[in-house]
């Protein structure tokens, strides 16, 4: 193996499996207990959320969209749903009410961005707003308590040591990951972000799919607002406020680029791997907070350098 | 890339991060541990119980583990941080939640792993605790209230400043300002608005209603912040009125000695602190410890502000002894 | 492009913009009218003149941004950087002089702006990630360094920059108007504001015709940092103390002013007096939401609808005008 071809090997790993193995081994090092079965569980408990805001806003970045509403609507969702079980309602027509709110406010989206030409950075932040403003109206900033035994007791229900929500999240991955690379509507996806024009030309309802992609953004945050709901054992209106970011940020840093129009789903995943590796990893290490807060900025920055010199490298290859 | 690639991958990780922990395998810290839970890094009162956690833990020879969320209050990253902290084993938590409703889940969970919790500050909502230590909010509110009140010669208009919408404490702190209002019929309430605890909001919103009501001669901040931000505001626009706030903190002290603030009740975070951490390693050794710890809220004036005017580096621990006895059975309502 | 043709298609877009901005003064001056209809407190000089105290906060803030976004970029660091550059003004001014203070601020502001220039044009790295990580790492940073602490209590002549008055206006909106004008003059009449306008229509061709493009991109990002360097030293003065959170809520009315005030984000759309309209529309409307003592509560919605219809007005204008 020369080692010309090594190099090209090696700058064929996306950055953020580097620094995703880099990070684990470190932590395993540093810190007695981060390798044990109970702390990988609790990472993947602490990443589920976050990888089902992912994966949709995958295809919104795909789209040269963004959403930042993601984590106000799960909010207003986890409100509805909470409230719902509080009034007495069973489990599941409160999740398809909640998935319901989480689906208005992605057509909502979908029809700002699309119909009316409003940038999607605009769109979402003032469909944050009137979710935000929503849901902070109807509680008073509260949380909302009293929703029964059976959502907590499913989250905390396990299959064959899997908690409920890495399982959720793993379904969904799988879902979402066999849409985008196995079905129409995902060729679709990489056509609306590639090459719109051509997939207009081709007759299909172009705006439509567009519009889809958005409304699966706000779907999946009422999904998210069901495990999140059953970890407070509460709704809490502003408890999801940023994620929306995070969110973004293991998106790029998994590779999806804003303007390309390419995706790599598998890149999102280990994006939320990485922060959700890098926060518990942190924690168990003790470190102090403010420069667990520094290393969170710099995690992105790092990996998005990384890429960079990646790139350069093989263009030079 | 490949998902053969993509599974070599993660295999490899794995395995590597397994080995390399069972090389590492040991058994927890020989020496006592407590971890505290606060609810931010930028809130100065946070800070002041985490110094008086520091200097129990330092005088009692035990060792100290903060958790902060990264995030300023935020519920998930405090959630994720219990889960955490469980992993490590300490052998005693002391827990101040950032939500006293949704983080009950959380308490449940070291209730299930054994930890001891002792709640301080906020009351949690549910969960087994070792030991409630804290101040009545209610109570915070109606002596602040009312010595302001006093000031005023029961007569005036006052305006409230809340503080975060929704959060119990806001609005225990609030009840006790508006019960005092009720017991001066010559006092009329022109305006409560929220100001999140915060002083920059507390400030434009004072000056707004500076501008609202030509008459505001008192005014009830539900923390020593925002009774700051209203002084700077009534500072700019040359209007008098009398402010009090609740916290006592260094700063409030200084406002009350050069006179702008008239006062503060209070709750001081670094003794909060202090008696926290002892109730928890207390609780370790064996020690008894009361169920409820309840802090007198006095009212500091220009008068007694006595110990507050040090700042919290300077300051030590009381003595278990001093403190037990006065405190542990006291009823709510003093000063 | 000829010559001619691109002057008119600039002279289009610039009556499109003019009609644009037109929209927004009629809709302060209908705020307006509304307010003083409402209460009895709201058209009085002291109100007004807070008002617009209140507004020249956010506009310095957000007018070094409105640069970025002009290129196409974005500065979400803006809050942190404020939040960083005060407390090290503050602590600069506690151990030494004012003047060392003032320096402290704005030479912090302008560092962490110039890294975000070099991490865009250097590292390549997008700007939304790489000032999303900037924000995280300068508010670890002065995590660290206030340490839970508040810094306050200043001279008087130094807090008059934030409170004071000078021949009856408050001394920031002299500020603010000296950096409109600074502003306005070299977005509309050098070479270098033509450039970045440029730049943010269309870098390939901005690139192609000679415009040193990494130059003008370290330029905007500094000067956002500046700007929030300058920005800090105000909300010092005003606030009379420094804690570590005393910028994070600056950046989403800094975003949302210029986005009311008609910038586009794609770039090579938009002006600074746009911002400062927006942010004038923002204070008003939450100048107004305390004196009829609307609930908190309803601010984020109130907000998110006024940067829905002001988008949305010139989304649609635009497309009438084939533009």
């Amino acid at each position: 193996m020369t080692p010309k071809s090594l190099l090209a090997r090696a700058t064929a790993v996306p950055g953020v499996a580097y620094l995703l193995v880099a990070l684990i081994v470190a932590f395993s090092i540093l810190g007695p207990g981060f390798a044990s079965a109970p702390n990988l569980r609790n990472i993947g408990v602490q990443s589920s959320i976050l990888l089902l805001l992912a994966l949709p806003m995958t295809f919104i970045i795909m789209s040269e969209g963004l959403d930042l509403s993601m984590g106000a609507v799960l909010g207003l969702a986890g409100v509805t749903l909470a409230s719902l079980l509080a009034g007495g309602v069973a489990l599941a027509p409160a999740a398809v009410a909640a998935s319901g709110v989480g689906l208005v406010f992605g057509v909502i989206n979908g029809l700002l961005v699309v119909r009316l030409g409003i940038p999607p950075f605009v769109s979402t932040l003032g469909t944050l707003g009137v979710a935000q403003g929503a849901a902070l109206v109807a509680t008073d900033g509260q949380s909302v308590v009293g929703i029964g035994p059976t959502l907590p007791s499913l989250y905390a229900s396990a299959w064959m040591g899997l908690p409920f929500s890495v399982l959720v999240a793993v379904a969904v991955y799988l879902i979402f990951h066999a849409v985008l690379y196995k079905t129409r509507f995902g060729t679709y996806v990489f056509a609306i972000g590639g090459n719109r024009e051509s997939l207009t030309l081709a007759g299909v309802h172009t705006d439509l799919y567009h519009i889809g992609i958005y409304a699966l953004g706000g779907l999946m945050a009422g999904v998210a607002a069901l495990l999140l709901t059953g970890r407070m054992n509460a709704g809490h209106p502003t408890a999801a406020l940023g994620m929306e970011f995070d969110a973004i940020a293991a998106v790029i840093v998994g590779g999806t680029s804003f303007e390309r129009g390419n995706g790599w789903l598998p890149g999102t995943l280990l994006g939320v791997l990485t922060v959700g590796v890098l926060r518990n990893g942190l924690n168990v290490v003790a470190v102090s907070s403010s420069l667990q807060v520094a290393s969170i900025g710099a995690l992105v920055i790092v990996a998005l350098v990384i890429d960079s010199v990646r790139t350069s490298w093989r263009e030079r290859t | 890339m490949g998902h053969g690639r993509f599974g070599r991958l993660a295999f490899l990780t794995v395995t590597a991060g397994v080995l390399v922990s069972c090389a590492q395998a040991r058994d927890g810290a020989d020496g006592e541990q407590i971890a505290l839970f606060t609810k931010n890094q930028t809130n100065p009162y946070f800070q002041s119980i985490r110094l008086g956690a520091d200097d129990a833990a330092r005088q009692m020879g035990v060792e100290i583990v903060h958790y902060v969320p990264t995030r300023p209050d935020s519920i998930p990253d405090q959630m994720s941080q219990i889960e955490d902290a469980i992993i490590k084993r300490p052998d005693a938590v002391v827990f101040i939640p950032v939500d006293f409703q949704a983080m009950v889940p959380g308490v449940g969970q070291m209730n299930a792993a054994g930890i001891p919790v002792v709640n301080l500050t906020d009351r949690a909502a549910g969960g087994d605790f070792v030991s409630w230590v804290g101040c009545d909010d209610r109570t915070l509110g109606l002596n602040a209230g009312r010595y302001l009140l006093e000031r005023m010669n029961g007569r005036g208009n006052v305006i409230i400043l809340e503080g975060v919408g929704g959060s119990a404490n806001s609005k225990a702190r609030v009840g006790g300002f508006l019960q005092a209002i009720e017991e001066a019929p010559g006092v009329t309430l022109v305006a409560s608005q929220p100001g999140n605890f915060q002083r920059l909001q507390a400030l434009q919103v004072t000056e707004n209603l500076l501008q609202a009501y030509p008459e505001i001669d008192g005014v009830m901040a539900a923390n020593d912040s925002m009774a700051l931000g209203a002084i700077e505001a009534l500072d700019a626009a040359n209007r008098q009125a009398l402010v009090v706030g609740i916290n006592g903190t260094k700063e409030a002290v200084d406002a009350i000695k050069a006179g702008k603030l008239v006062a503060s009740t209070d709750c001081n975070g670094f003794v909060q602190g202090c008696i926290g951490a002892m109730v928890a390693i207390r609780h370790i050794r064996d020690l008894p410890v009361p169920a409820e710890f309840q802090f007198p809220q006095p009212v500091i004036d220009s008068t007694n502000y006595g110990d507050l005017d040090l700042p919290d580096e300077q300051r030590s621990c009381p003595s278990w002894e001093s403190v037990a006895g006065s405190l542990a059975t006291s009823p709510a309502g003093g000063g | 492009m000829s010559t001619a043709a691109a002057q008119m298609a600039r002279r289009r877009v610039l009556s499109g913009e003019l009609a644009g901005f037109m929209y927004r003064v009629a809709g302060v001056v209908l705020v307006c009218v509304g307010l003083s209809l409402a209460t009895d407190a709201f058209l009085t000089v002291s109100n007004l003149l807070n008002v617009l105290r209140q507004a020249s906060l956010i506009f310095l803030v957000a007018s070094g941004v409105t640069l970025v976004v002009l290129t196409a970029g974005l500065d979400l660091s803006v809050g942190a950087n404020v939040g960083l550059s005060a407390c090290l003004a503050a602590a600069a001014i506690k151990s030494g002089a004012v003047e060392l203070g003032i320096v402290t601020g704005l030479a912090s502001g302008t560092g962490i702006g110039l890294l975000n220039g070099l991490m865009v044009t250097r590292l390549r790295v997008p700007p939304f990630i790489a000032t999303y990580g900037m924000l995280w790492v300068v508010h670890g940073i002065t995590y660290w360094y206030m340490d839970g602490q508040t810094i306050y209590d200043f001279p008087e002549r130094f807090r008059a920059l934030g409170s004071g008055y000078l021949l009856g206006v408050p001394i920031p909106v002299y500020l603010m108007t000296a950096c409109l004008a600074a502003g306005g003059v070299f977005t509309r009449y050098t070479i270098w504001g033509h450039q970045i306008y440029a730049i943010g229509a269309n870098p390939e061709a901005a690139r192609l015709s000679g415009v040193p493009v990494r130059m003008r991109l370290n330029l905007v990002y500094t000067l956002s940092g500046a700007m929030a360097g300058l920005a800090s030293i105000v909300y010092l003065a005003r606030l009379n103390s420094a804690e570590a959170d005393i910028g994070e809520p600056l950046m989403l009315p800094a975003i949302a002013a210029i986005l009311i005030g008609g910038t586009s984000l794609f770039g090579g759309i938009g002006s600074l007096s746009g911002t400062l309209v927006g942010a004038i529309l923002l204070t008003l409307v939450l100048n107004g939401m305390n004196l009829l003592t609307v609930g908190a509560n309803w601010q984020p919605l109130v907000t998110g609808v006024i940067v829905l219809l002001a988008v949305w007005i010139d989304v649609a204008t635009r497309r009438r005008a084939g533009g």
